[in-house]
């Protein structure tokens, strides 16, 4: 450890530095130890995040597939029944939620493998993929329900589309809770991609 | 130190072929970024210019047509302008890391930008889609009938918009995968 060498990094004391005793390979031996242990803790909120967006992507398909409603009374100009099916949008969008609801169940072993293996730059990077696909879909299925849901809540006068919200109360209510249950699930995905590209700079 | 120098002459291999690819991702992020940005500027302005009065007159049915008839057509127009704003705005900042291909914190930044504005153009996009397929089909169930059947070229316009903030979406995923690579290889 010679202290008159101006051409070397000046490397800290090795009780901070966690034993580095070659000068030539003092800055990579610092880095390692650090990076992982920030890997590994990135690692864990990506698998929690995992959890958390299965939860509401499940939640939303569920919410949207189970919204039937029929009216206990007769009206002479409306349909006394509504259920998902009746439009195709919602259709996509039961399909899209449990596509992507599947898709997380499944990516999660794949998140406990970069837990243990912190420096599994390929594995991030498939599901950084993976996760970016999943997020447009997402995003597509909660977007096209909600102006579906916005025109229930609404009506259009400029084309004569009327609202139908008016009459299906919980049919309504169930289909703008699934709506704000697949957002949620869209904003945890950009997360999670945010998060694996912060990885992916120190593996 | 032979074992020292050999060992330097590897690594300095090793890190120009990195360079070089690193240029390429570079560059091929830059033309994609120009590519999008004209997708979407020209989803903008197609939406935005709907306009049609059909020239008889009917006693039910509205006989003048726009974009912000319908308010999803207009959070589309919005979407696509701040888009193509953004992507005219994130040029600079990807010929900087043409020139400087080590560059770690400005990528992440375009990483966090360009997850966000996937989200809101691809947003924009599926929402005018479910409103264009109900102006196309109708819904019989809910008494919505098509209003394509009266207005054909308004019709037309905003199917045709779709197209360029759908190819839009998918140059952005391109765009993210390529800042990811080029992430993990400094």
């Amino acid at each position: 450890m010679k202290s008159g060498d101006s051409a070397t990094i000046d490397v800290p004391d090795s009780t901070a530095s966690g034993g580095a005793t070659a000068k030539g390979k003092g800055v990579t031996v610092v880095a390692a130890p650090r990076a992982g242990g920030w890997n590994k803790g990135v690692a864990i909120f990506d698998f929690i995040l995992r959890l958390c967006a299965i939860v509401t992507a499940l939640a939303a398909a569920a919410a949207m597939g189970t919204s039937d409603e029929t009216l206990p009374f007769f009206t002479q100009f409306f349909q006394f029944q509504a259920s998902y099916d009746d439009l195709p949008t919602f259709q996509f969008f039961v399909i899209a939620m449990a596509i992507v609801g599947g898709y997380l169940v499944l990516s999660l072993p794949f998140s406990i493998v970069c837990i243990i293996r912190t420096h599994a730059a390929g594995l991030r990077m498939l599901l950084l993929v993976l996760d970016t696909m999943a997020l447009t879909l997402t995003t597509a299925a909660g977007a096209a329900a909600a102006a579906i849901v916005y025109l229930a809540h609404n009506g259009n006068p400029n084309t004569n589309w009327l609202a139908i919200c008016q009459q299906f109360g919980d049919f309504c209510q169930k289909v703008s809770g699934a709506v704000v249950a697949s957002m949620v699930t869209a904003v945890v995905f950009v997360v999670l991609v945010i998060v694996s590209a912060m990885a992916l700079r120190r593996t | 130190m032979k074992a020292g120098g050999v060992e330097a002459g590897e690594v300095a291999k090793a890190s120009a072929a990195r360079y070089g690819i690193n240029k390429g991702v570079a560059v091929l992020d830059f033309i994609l970024r120009i590519l999008a940005f004209v997708c979407t500027l020209g989803s903008a302005i197609a939406m935005g210019t709907t306009n049609e009065t059909l020239p008889f007159f009917t006693q039910f049915i509205r006989f003048r047509a726009r974009y912000d008839d319908l308010p999803t057509f207009t959070f589309f127009v919005v979407a696509n302008s701040v888009v193509s704003a953004y992507l005219l705005l994130s040029l600079p900042l990807s010929v900087f890391h043409i020139m400087r291909s080590a560059a770690q914190n400005s990528r992440i930044v375009l990483v966090i930008f360009d997850t966000a504005m996937l989200a809101l153009l691809t947003a924009g996009a599926s929402a005018s889609a479910a409103i264009v397929y109900l102006a196309h089909k109708g819904n019989t169930k809910a008494n919505w009938f098509s209003i394509c059947q009266q207005f054909n070229s308004f019709c037309e316009r905003i199917s045709g918009s779709l197209i360029g903030s759908f190819g839009g979406v998918v140059l952005f995923v391109v765009l993210i995968l390529l800042s990811a690579i080029a992430l993990s290889r400094r």
